[in-house]
Order: C-alpha cells, then structure tokens, then sequence
C-alpha cells in the first residue's frame, strides 16, 4: 500500500511531475550525450594515431632513443620481423629507416623526416595508403625515386605531383649527401602537425643514400588491440635487449587524453546527478510542504514514522525510475543512431585537424555507463529525498491538523 | 474506560504561554456518545487531542483502559492510537489518491490483517454508512457527507476501543449532518462504540447522550441525558 500510495501521490500534480521528470530525463540525455561525444572523439584521436603513426607497439634500438643516431639501427631485425610475422595476434609490421633531413624544392624548404618504408609493409600497419590523392603508394614510379608528402608540407614547399626534390643530409659515415626524390603522391591525414615533418620514400632508397642497411623502428599493430601489453611483456621476453613500447608509452599524450577524458565525464556526472538531486529535493519539499495536514492525519491514525518517510523516499525513487530510463533511452537511440552516422562537423574540419580529429565525429559509449549511470539515479534520488522526508517526519500532528 | 485526571496543558512559544486546559478530570465509559463542546479556544479540541494521544498534557494523566497514554514514547503513542483510537476529523481527511474501499482498508494494512479479514471488514463498514455502492471512488467524487461517512468507517476499521471526532459536523449540511449522526448513533447504539466528539453544532449537542462543557480550560458543566 506504501507503494501505491507513493506511486499515485506524485500524479497529484502531474505538470509538476512532468515537468521533474523531462528535467531529469533531459539531463540525463544531455550529459550522457556530451561523454559519449567526447569519447567518441578521444577515441577517434587515439584510433587515428594508431591507425596513422603510432601503431601499437614499436620496437627500437635502446641508443636510437636516446641519441638519434643514424646507426643506432636494431641489431636482430630479422629475427624480430621473422617473430612479429610468425605471430598468430599479429595484423601487420613494418621495418623503417627514419633520417632527419633538409627538404628543398624550387618553391621553398623545410626539416622532415624521410621513413624508409617497404609500402607492401607499411599498408599493413598504417593507413596513409588510403589517403592518397593518386592512389600511388610510392609503388609507380620512373627513374627517380618516389617521394610521399603531405599536403601541408606541399603547400610548404609549392611543391605538387611530378614536382623534384632534395633532400639533404649526413650519411653513416658522417658525409653531406642529397638525395632527389620525385613526387609521386601527396597525402593527408587528420593530424595537421604530424603531416608536417613527415614524408615517406622506399626504405631501399633512403638506405642506399644514407648507407645505413637496416631500421631504425619496427612497428606492428595487432589483431586484438586488447592484447597490447601481452604481447609487448612477451616481445620483451625474446627481445631484452630492445625497447619496445606500446602506444601508450610511445605518446603518453593519448593516455593522458584517456584520463583526462575520464575525469571530464566524472565532472559531468556530477553535474547530472547535482541537478537531479536538486530537481528532486525541490520537487518532494514542495511535495511535503503542501502535504503536511495529510501526513499529519496519517501520523494522527497510525503511521508511524519510518512508513512515512520510506512513503516519501519511494516517491522520488519513483521520480527517479521514470525519468531515469527515459534519458537512457533517449541517450541510448541518440548514441546508437549518431554513433552509426557520424555528427558531420565539416564546418570546423581545420581547427579539429589541427588537433588530430576527423570532422566526423561517432559517439560512442561503454554500456557499463549506461548500467552506472542508472544506479546513480536511483542512488542520488533516495539521498535527495532524505532532507524533504526528514522534515516530514518533525510533524508535529496535532499542530498539523490544526493549522494546515 | 477513558480517565484523564488533573491536565493541564500550556502552550510556550517563548514569547507568550497560553494555557489551552487547566486542571480537567472526566471519565468517559465504554458505549457513551459524549459531545465536549465550548466556544471557539475553549480549549475541547486540546483535550481531545490529549485524550487522542496526538498531543501531550504538560501536567496529569490520561488513562486509556489501563494504560497511562502520557507516559508513552512517541513511536508508542503512534502504535497505541492505530490499535486504541479511531479518528474522524473535521475536514475529512482521506488519502485523495486512494478509492473508499483503499481509504478505509488502508488502517487494516497498518495493522498487517489479512486480505480476508480486510475485505470482508471494508465492505462490511461502507455498507454500515450507507455507501456500499461507491466503494470505488475516490474522495473528489464524493459529496462532503459522503466522504466524512468514509472518514467514520475508516476510524471503526481498525477495532479501536473508541472514535474521536473533531468537528465532525462543521463543514456539513444539515441532512448530511443528520445523516452522519443517525450512522454514528445506530453503530453507538447496535454496536456499543463509544464516540467522544468535540463540538459547537446545536444539531450535534441535541443528539448527544452526555455533553461536557469546557470554557476558559476547565470544564464548566458536565451533563448526562
């Protein structure tokens, strides 16, 4: 009876009710909307990254980090590729020369690093293949060797397809060389800043110029991207004398992002589940307050105290249970539509290149907030009733029915 | 048997003390139908309120059968008055959301009876007032002597040993008013309930069996028919 009571008590002023609800509900919506939107970004950030440049583990020379050096190239490079290969979780690897170099063309100059690539390889490993202007991975060419850059470096250098360029640096052994290079194709990724310092040429080019025969880096990506750290603690077994890094310890940056993104969504909750405290403890105040002869006559008959006050906790879990599912859903339709069609964000592509993002933005979120979430509302409502159904229990009820 | 004896009750809001009763001892015996009437702050509805236990007597005591209600904590006074004491107010005071049948079932709920018991009890009672037929709805679909007859059924569903009502006649019309008072003699007279009611309506002092007149806190006459 506590519960119909409680159940048919907050239709007694139904605008009122509705008007809680569809505040908490939109809330709800509104917060829920903005996390999967942000994580659908961080995401994207992270997956780009991956996809484009980062991978997920790569393996290094212990002095090429340190130093740069030109020979500090991995000692058992075969046997790690031959391993990566082998290997049942691995999608693709690829072996990169990495020399820092002087670009020139006749329309300008800049510092770039040239990647030595095997294009087969890297296709595997990266996506720069699909962001091609000429669909020419450095794979059709003439007499001179092909040369990929972005077309922010392009712009840089007034530089197009088919346009020569040098590239100058010091070889192994520590001599001036140039190497020039044709344009075969020009590329862009979501990441301003990485297209930038980065051009691409045949691994076997760029070794013959710098006369280093090897690699500097070895990058791989997986099959299960939750099996990163497996793999690298297994890498390590093998290999102890490289470093290799996953992805998040080769840019912190992006885990950084991950926790940052986690600590926005926690002040996000906090401020749905603020807003709905309030929404309710104003809503069952009120509640109480128009109340009071009534409770007093249920006190005055016999109810003690502790049916009152769950009488009233009830209500608002009731509040909660209604508004609490429809912004789920609400969420959850959004989400799932949005997350499949993308929120087209075309008209501020330039500023989200910038910053490594696609304008094309699919929220996303872990069902597990979803279940969160809901324990939230209905923890958070019967918190924000206790204040209304305290002061329902100082009734005093003869004063009640007296004066109300 | 209701003993109250020496009671005094001031009220203190800091500022000023009012003392609503000072020094009343009545006896009010199983199967009366007593009316405590008196003007406006006379102080009967204090009384009753003290005799009800919804109040407490700064000084005296308050024999219910055998229990002192004046010295019972608060969650015992709420318990003692489900089982001990039925309430019909002035205003009615039915739970708005619920039907007739809910509002009058809904102090067997307190008491944990059974559905059986509940149903055979509810029915029983709105046929005794005269509303068998509007079991269903709900008290905004009620006239006001509809729904102060629901009031009276709701107060006897608990078995209590006596009804106090406050008022019960005030915002009624005459035939409504001449209707509750015939249920509430018939049920007085059939069933020997003890109804004890504070007040000021001639109609309601014509019917009743004893009336105690309270005036300034005491009583001033105490007359038996």
């Amino acid at each position: 009876m506590i519960f119909k009571i409680a159940f048919k008590n907050i239709w007694r002023n139904k605008l009122r009710s509705w008007t809680v609800i569809i505040a908490i509900a939109l809330g709800i919506f509104g917060g829920l909307a903005v996390i999967s939107t942000a994580t659908g970004l961080s995401d994207m950030r992270q997956d780009n990254a991956i996809r484009t440049y980062v991978s997920h583990i790569q393996v290094h020379d212990s002095n090429y980090l340190k130093f740069n050096g030109l020979t500090d190239i991995i000692a058992e490079e075969n046997e790690i590729v031959s391993y990566i290969k082998k290997h049942p979780n691995t999608e693709g690897v690829s072996a990169r020369l990495r020399v820092e170099s002087f670009i020139q063309s006749a329309g300008g100059t800049s510092g770039v690093i040239l990647n030595g690539i095997n294009p087969a390889d890297e296709k595997r490993v990266t996506n720069i293949s699909e962001m091609l202007q000429d669909d020419n991975f450095l794979e059709r060419y003439k007499r001179k060797p092909p040369i990929l850059i972005s077309q922010k470096l392009a712009t840089k250098l007034n530089a197009k397809i088919k346009t020569t360029i040098q590239c100058s640096f010091t070889d192994a052994n520590g001599m001036p060389v140039t190497g020039v290079f044709k344009v075969v194709d020009i590329f862009s990724t979501s990441n301003s800043m990485y297209d930038e310092v980065n051009a691409f040429v045949r691994l076997e080019d760029l070794q013959a110029i710098s006369a280093v025969y090897g690699s500097h880096e070895i990058a791989l990506t997986l099959k299960d991207d939750e099996q990163v750290e497996a793999y690298r603690k297994e890498l390590i077994q093998n290999f102890p004398k490289q470093h290799i890094a996953s992805w998040r310890g080769i840019a912190p940056e992006l885990g950084y992002a991950d926790k940052m993104m986690d600590l926005v969504m926690t002040i996000f909750l906090i401020v749905i589940m603020l807003a709905l405290a309030f929404g309710i403890v104003n809503t069952m105040l009120m509640a109480v307050l128009e109340r009071k002869k009534e409770l007093g006559m249920l006190i005055s008959v016999g109810m003690n105290k502790r049916k009152v006050f769950w009488m009233i906790v009830w209500e608002s879990i009731f509040l909660a249970l209604i508004a609490g599912p429809l912004g789920i859903i609400a969420s959850y339709l959004a989400i799932s539509f949005f997350g499949r069609y993308g929120i087209d964000l075309s008209f501020a592509a330039e500023g989200l290149r910038s910053v490594g993002l696609e304008s094309m933005i699919y929220p996303t979120l872990s069902s597990n907030y979803y279940i969160v979430i809901s324990v939230l509302v209905v923890t958070t409502a019967i918190l924000s009733c206790i204040y209304p159904a305290l002061k329902a229990l100082k009734l005093n009820p003869a004063e009640t029915l007296r004066t109300a | 048997m209701i003993q109250v004896t020496n009671i005094h009750k001031t009220y203190d809001d800091g500022k000023v003390q009012v003392r609503a009763l000072r020094g009343i001892d009545v006896q009010i015996e199983e199967g009366e139908f007593t009316a405590i009437v008196g003007p406006s702050g006379s102080g009967k509805t204090t009384l009753l309120n003290i005799i009800g236990g919804l109040d407490t007597p700064t000084q005296g005591d308050v024999m219910i059968g055998e229990t002192n209600i004046a010295q019972l904590s608060e969650n015992e006074l709420i318990d003692f008055r489900l089982n001990h004491i039925g309430f019909v107010f002035q205003s009615y005071n039915l739970i708005p959301v619920l039907t007739a049948k809910e509002n009058v079932e809904f102090l067997m709920l307190l008491q944990k009876r059974d559905e059986t018991e509940r149903n055979e009890r509810t029915t029983k009672l709105l046929q005794a007032v005269g509303l068998g037929d509007q079991i269903n709805k709900k008290p905004n679909e009620m006239s006001g002597g509809q729904q102060q007859r629901v009031a009276v059924a709701r107060a006897l569903a608990s078995k209590p040993d006596f009804v106090l009502a406050d008022e019960p006649t005030a915002n009624l019309d005459s035939t409504s008013t001449a209707n509750l008072l015939d249920i509430m003699l018939r049920l007085n007279e059939e069933e020997n309930i003890t109804f004890v009611f504070s007040t000021h309506d001639q109609r309601v002092i014509d019917r009743a069996k004893r009336v105690i007149t309270v005036e300034d806190g005491k009583i001033l006459s105490d007359v038996a028919k």
